[in-house]
């Protein structure tokens, strides 16, 4: 193993989510048709074959999309209620206030509502707030500027508020369309393929398997 | 708090696998392998984001795996230092406060990161501070009113920043023998901790700063003046 680049770029909460959940829905999607397939053999009488069609999910990687998107989709983050378009707005909004790279990404996953939250995030916007407040006490010149800053912590808020609004909740569904005929054909394939005996017997099904799955592999997945 | 980090691998796909299309039986393998781990001064491994190259899969002697040389980007968790992240309140000591986040649970507070004055109640087992009080000592603490301590429960969303993060490589080495008695060995260490801070303005239970928005912002004002 070698990492050629430990942080190539950052992800915000949501894409994770994004990415988890189409996991997820895959994955259901296969369990659901290997049982439907098993079922139908069944009823046809045919003599059980091999227990699993699909590569096997490791226990492992279960675990940490089940938990992650509990924590992602739990209802302290804002996460579940963004959609992509929001999220693009959002960042193009917040150009203007020169903010770096990580505090847009925390504003992005945090979604500051109240001047607070977004205090935690741009401690140094809101420092320069207080302060500018402490200096107007005794000069009147920097009033204007701490009324821009203040303007600036407002503005932000509302920005990130109207990104959260729009929150059609159909993105879920979409997604998976596509895939779904695909890999109904491969599971399908894949039954048909694999010996009845093969699971059985290890050596028996690499002896006739080799030639015929590298052939598959290599040229075109069409088997 | 995720980032994409590009790694090179050499996988073996097993001959059970060769029905399945060679990337879906890739990505398994590599799942398989990294997923929910920690790598080392990398972070704690989610998923495979995805395949950016795949050379030829090569049968060695020796046995029937079909052997890839993939590059692939991996979705990993490793929220940056001063990073400011959401997690509940597992369990409270006197050292400090543990956290989790559902997937990723060696996260502390130790109690030097708690806004002050605070202290810990041995009866409730939880941390509890009391703001604009003069008492320093716990023993002053444990002696104010309960009504005014602000308590940080287990189970409680808490707001805090990342502060440091230790990565630990301990490798389990020969068992240690003394005159023929096999030693204990150490209570293992998690291989990747982050030590958070919640001592500071806006950070804390999330409730804290949304019931008393108000009261809070007085609070500021009079700290900062």
């Amino acid at each position: 193993m070698e990492v050629l680049n430990p942080r190539s770029s950052l992800l915000s909460n949501y894409e994770v989510l994004t990415l988890l959940q189409e996991l997820e829905s895959t994955h259901l999607q296969r369990s659901k048709a290997a049982v439907r397939i098993k079922k139908e053999e069944e009823a046809a009488g045919a003599p059980p074959t091999h227990t699993n069609p699909i590569p096997d999910i490791s226990e492992n990687i279960r675990t940490i999309q089940v938990e992650a998107i509990q924590y992602l989709t739990s209802d302290h983050l804002p996460t579940a209620s963004q959609t992509p378009n929001g999220i693009s707005q959002l960042v193009k909004d917040l150009s203007p206030y020169d903010l770096t790279k990580a505090e847009k990404l925390q504003i992005v996953n945090l979604t500051p509502t109240t001047p607070v939250e977004l205090y935690v995030v741009r401690p140094y916007l809101a420092c320069l707030t207080t302060l500018i407040l402490m200096f107007t006490l005794t000069t009147k010149i920097v009033e204007e500027l701490e009324d821009r800053l203040g303007d600036s912590m407002d503005s932000i808020l509302t920005t990130v508020e109207t990104s959260l609004s729009t929150k059609p909740t159909t993105a879920n569904g979409t997604r998976d369309r596509a895939k779904q005929p695909l890999f109904l054909k491969d599971t399908v394939g894949a039954w048909d393929d694999v010996d009845a005996d093969a699971i059985i017997d290890d050596l028996d099904f690499m002896d006739h398997g080799e030639g015929a799955g590298i052939e598959g592999d290599l040229d075109v997945e069409d088997d | 708090m995720f980032s994409l980090s590009i790694i090179k691998d050499t996988v073996a796909v097993q001959p059970s696998q060769f029905g399945t299309p060679a990337d879906e039986a890739i990505i398994a393998e590599i799942n398989k392998k990294y997923a929910n781990r920690v790598l080392h001064d990398i972070g704690l491994c989610i998923t495979v984001f995805d395949l950016s190259q795949v050379g030829e899969g090569k049968v060695r002697y020796g046995d029937g795996c079909l052997w890839y040389k993939v590059v692939f980007r991996m979705v990993v968790f490793r929220p940056f230092t001063s990073e400011v992240i959401l997690a509940k309140v597992k369990s409270s000591d006197e050292d400090g406060i543990r956290l989790t986040m559902g997937f990723f649970d060696d996260m502390y507070i130790p109690a030097v990161y708690l806004p002050q004055p605070s202290a810990f109640d041995p009866n409730e087992r939880a941390h509890f501070w009391l703001p604009d009080s003069e008492a320093s000592t716990s023993q002053q603490l444990l002696d104010s009113p309960v009504a005014e301590r602000m308590y940080i429960d287990q189970g409680e969303v808490l707001r805090v920043r990342v502060e440091a993060e230790d990565f630990y490589d301990d490798e389990p080495g020969p068992p240690k023998m003394a005159e023929g008695v096999k030693v204990l060995r150490e209570p293992k260490r998690a291989p990747y901790n982050i030590i958070c801070s919640i001592a500071e303005q806006g950070l804390g239970p999330v409730a804290w700063w949304s019931n008393a928005q108000q009261v809070e912002e007085d609070d500021d004002a009079m700290d900062q003046g």
